[in-house]
């Protein structure tokens, strides 16, 4: 009696487990249960992608990798040179593009404090950090 | 239980002792920073010492910015040996509260990542709010207001303001409180686009640069 619930449940187990592991190798590159969770100030790449020409893009991350690779019509803006570049920066904007910041992975923390100053500091009203960073805009772009 | 059970149990627990405990040990895993105004940067030391029997191995660091750069002496560490790891901070044009990151990979089965963690707080000589002022063509000249602060420890009697185009007038009066200025900027009108950088001077060695500009509105609407 018991060893038959047992290979029943086993049997459901595996039966389950097909469908389970299809999904997984079907979606791995659409859905994570790893991804962190797109915060309120955060835009995707579909999104910012929607808005077409109506995006200011801003590289927080270093003039090292800047001068590499960036986002086609970006403006460089990073803490580093902060009282430098952000009136160059406020030259190119104007109140009919939203701003997307964007720095390197998600680890990185540098567009979400560039975000948070250029909102705080010059009371730029439309301003979003792009969820994923470089790397999804990268991903966005293959 | 039978006896092969409960040795295998012994066994277990034995086995997964050692694991229990880090063989790196640190003097501490967080740094708190107060550099002085004026300062470029922060060195942060963060000491360790392998209490183990065993070599460890760093595998890898990573800072969590690119104005943080981590380095080590040697990677291995003999049982009984101390290091360091050090964490430069650069300061750049960041203000306020900073929280920096530098992951650890070693190693070591019982702590293979540990994250050491930097809190600087950065001095503000002089702040401004906000460091730029915009209307839209047509929009009525009003006039729009910065208000420049003293920082902690920095005293100001004088302030001028000066616009890098003559569109823009300014002026400037006393705030409410010690160290406080107001500085008034209005455009002449608003019919065409203009763009000014206000370069606003006080009797202490530090420029501050504001920007001014009349805007033609967007096509999204306003997003005030």
């Amino acid at each position: 009696m018991t060893r038959d619930l047992l290979r029943q449940t086993a049997l459901l187990l595996v039966i389950a487990l097909v469908p389970a592991i299809g999904q997984a190798v079907y979606y791995r590159d659409r859905v994570s249960w790893n991804a962190p969770a797109v915060e309120k100030d955060e835009v995707t790449i579909e999104q910012a992608r929607a808005w077409g020409a109506n995006v200011l893009w801003v590289d927080a991350r270093p003039d090292d990798q800047f001068a590499r690779q960036h986002v086609p019509n970006a403006v460089p803006l990073n803490e580093d040179r902060w009282d430098e570049l952000l009136p160059r920066f406020l030259e190119t904007w104007s109140p009919d593009r939203r701003v997307v910041v964007y720095c390197s992975s998600q680890s990185c923390a540098a567009s979400h404090e560039v975000a948070r100053r250029l909102r705080e500091q010059a009371g730029l009203p439309a301003v979003f950090v792009l969820h994923g960073g470089w790397e999804a805009w990268l991903e966005g772009n293959k | 239980m039978n006896l092969k059970a409960r040795l295998l149990f012994v066994a277990l627990i034995l086995g997964a002792l050692p694991a229990a405990h880090a063989q790196l040990a640190w003097e501490k895993t967080e740094l708190e920073f107060r550099p002085k105004l004026g300062e470029k940067e922060v060195v942060a030391q963060f000491r360790y010492e392998n209490k183990g029997t065993k070599q460890v191995t760093f595998k890898n660091l990573k800072s969590t910015c690119g104005c943080t750069v981590a380095s080590l002496k040697k990677n291995e560490v003999e049982p009984g040996e101390k290091g360091e790891i050090t964490a430069t901070f650069s300061i750049g044009g960041r203000t306020g509260l900073q929280h920096k990151a530098v992951m650890v990979e070693t190693d070591d089965p019982a702590q293979p990542t540990l994250n050491l963690q930097l809190h600087v707080y950065i001095p503000e000589a002089l702040s401004m709010q906000p460091s730029f002022v915009y209307w839209q063509t047509g929009e009525e000249p009003k006039p729009k207001t910065i208000t420049i602060k003293a920082g902690e420890g920095v005293a100001i009697s004088k302030l001028d303001v000066s616009s890098s185009i003559p569109d823009f007038t300014t002026k400037v009066k006393r705030g409410s409180k010690d160290g406080e200025f107001l500085v008034s900027v209005q455009p002449k009108n608003t019919a065409q686009a203009l763009t000014a950088t206000l370069t606003i001077k006080p009797d202490y060695p530090k420029t501050l640069y504001a920007s001014a500009r009349v805007t033609p509105p967007g096509s999204l609407g306003d997003f005030r």
